[in-house]
């Protein structure tokens, strides 16, 4: 667990001794806030809901292209010769989680400030969020795992996980609508059995296969 | 005589492709040939006042009214087993006939308008029935007197046309013949995508690049499989929805299992080593093969559509599928997933032949 952490650290070292990454991310959340606010100039509660889900798939998708990208790839070898494949993988997961959960609440705030916020019930929506961010690091995290081994891997990042994230999405939408009180359904547990269901598989799914995948 | 060994040994087929030729060949001809049962197409007028004597203009479709104009009786029917009968029926050809009825100014229930469903029946020819054939306004003076020119039984000794024929459905008609194209695509791909999930497991455990071959073969075939069955879909939702797409969730959903398995194909062309190109191939298929389940199974379960057995709409085990129907749709089934298998077959070998040279 120590080992993992320290490669999380590493990871945020890394990332933070470029100044340009993370505002990078900020700036990227408000622009793109920007133009979809400008095309909508309002915000209903059940556009919000939709905007704040497709600006954050995408700025997540940004953040998360260079996951594998910014070490050389001496560097990985050397991890590999140091590491489990499941420590770094973690340590990615864990590293793109922080990134997610950060996006997540610089979007909230953008749009909080920019049109308001419609959210009622304000605890199902956080939780709303974790979990996406959690299924999406997971799942993000493997593809590009398997996108930086090709040549286009930007590109392809995009492709291999935009259609993979859509069952995540649907979910995430509809509990969205229940936490704005867009929707008449009163009951939102059958989607949030069903969201950490799709969840879990994606955690099992990328546990099994991530060693196997790597190694190279 | 070199040559006509070789002929003569190519010949020999395993005994399922001749099965799987044999059972297509009775679908395409079963499910092209069969005639549908008689219906209503049309009704003229379709809306009337209560209280009045009403003549409607009906058209049949596959219908022989000529055939014994006695044997013919019609009947409107309001819910249940309330129903008016009709006073005169005259057929002027096989395709057209006209009914006359006497609405009653009251009615047994009280609505803002009344749809009343026109049922046939013909001795040799069997029953059709329009549902909401015509709407009726209440009348501006009712007559309680007229209540008991309701009927309130069943309508009895309806016929059944003798012979092999397919149900007619309202709105469907003749694109229920679909059933036997549409539905066998999609469930040929999804065994083709499982048949290569397990060939990627095998490449898995064992690293032998004769099976990223052969689940390559098969994701190949089933994208063919899931793009004919999207086009016939589509062709369907035109003649039915009135829209080639509408965005519905079963559209959406097979749409989006395609974009994976395109994804799958493209990323395999831009790496070039091909054991890294087998690993993440093997590696991508199976995670893309656990996440079909949820997409195709159980999230268009949970939202309203328009498919046919979705939202209440039959399907399966429906009205709309009876046993007449069912001795052509499970061949059809079986038929269609052995020429996938056949074809990824043939893929697989003309690629590993293509790889030795």
């Amino acid at each position: 667990m120590n080992r993992i952490l320290n490669l999380v650290a590493t990871e945020a070292r890394i990332e933070l001794r470029e100044r340009s990454a993370l505002s990078g991310i900020v700036l990227y959340v408000l622009s793109s806030a920007f133009i979809v606010f400008s095309i909508w100039k309002q915000l209903p509660p059940k556009e919000w809901g939709l905007t704040f889900w497709v600006i954050f798939l995408f700025c997540s998708l940004m953040a998360v292209l260079k996951t594998f990208g910014r070490e050389s790839e001496g560097r990985y070898f050397y991890y590999y010769t140091l590491y489990h494949p499941l420590e770094l993988f973690a340590a990615k997961v864990i590293y793109n989680l922080l990134l997610l959960v950060f996006i997540f609440f610089v979007l909230w705030f953008v749009l909080f400030v920019m049109a308001g916020n419609p959210i009622l019930r304000i605890g199902w929506f956080f939780v709303t969020g974790l979990m996406s961010a959690i299924g999406l690091s997971f799942l993000l995290t493997l593809i590009t795992s398997i996108a930086i081994k090709t040549q286009q891997n930007a590109s392809l990042t995009a492709v291999m996980a935009l259609p993979l994230m859509i069952p995540l999405l649907i979910n995430i939408l509809r509990l969205t609508a229940y936490a704005s009180g867009t929707t008449p359904d009163e009951n939102p547990w059958n989607e949030m059995m069903l969201l950490s269901s799709i969840i879990s598989l994606v955690i099992g799914m990328s546990l099994w296969l991530f060693p196997y995948l790597w190694r190279s | 005589m070199m040559q006509e060994s070789t002929t003569n040994s190519s010949f020999r087929l395993a005994a399922w492709k001749w099965a799987a030729m044999i059972i297509l060949i009775f679908v395409f001809i079963a499910g092209w040939i069969v005639p549908l049962k008689p219906g209503i197409i049309k009704v003229t007028p379709d809306r009337a006042v209560a209280g009045e004597m009403i003549v409607v203009d009906v058209v049949g479709y596959n219908s022989f009214y000529l055939t014994d104009t006695t044997k013919l009786r019609a009947w409107l029917r309001l819910a249940g087993d309330t129903v008016i009968q009709a006073h005169h029926i005259q057929a002027w050809d096989d395709r057209n006939l006209a009914a006359s009825f006497y609405i009653p100014s009251v009615f047994p229930v009280r609505q803002e308008a009344y749809p009343l469903t026109l049922v046939l029946d013909h001795g040799s020819e069997g029953t059709s029935i329009l549902p909401n054939a015509i709407f009726i306004t209440p009348a501006s003076e009712q007559d309680t007197a007229e209540m008991k020119l309701w009927f309130r039984d069943k309508i009895e000794h309806v016929h059944e046309k003798a012979g092999i024929q397919y149900p007619f459905r309202n709105i469907l008609s003749e694109t229920i013949r679909n059933t036997y194209f549409h539905v066998p695509m999609w469930f040929c791909m999804i065994i083709l995508f499982g048949v290569s999930a397990w060939y990627s497991l095998q490449y898995y455990r064992n690293g032998d690049i004769d099976f990223d071959r052969r689940s390559v073969a098969f994701i190949k075939v089933g994208l063919v499989f899931g793009v004919l069955g999207m086009v016939t879909g589509m062709l369907w939702a035109k003649n039915t929805w009135n829209a080639y797409w509408s965005w519905d969730v079963k559209q959406n959903m097979s749409a989006i299992s395609l974009l994976i398995y395109a994804a799958l194909m493209v990323m395999r062309s831009s790496v070039e080593d091909e054991m890294q190109k087998a690993r993440l191939t093997a590696g991508y298929n199976m995670f893309a093969f656990v996440l079909l389940i949820p997409l195709l199974f159980i999230i268009p379960r949970m939202t309203d559509s328009l498919h046919p057995g979705n939202g209440g709409n039959p399907a399966l085990g429906g009205e709309d599928l009876d046993n007449t129907m069912r001795m052509v749709f499970y061949p059809a089934v079986i038929g269609f997933i052995l020429l996938g298998l056949w074809i990824s077959q043939l893929v697989y070998r003309t690629d590993k032949l293509k790889g030795n040279l």
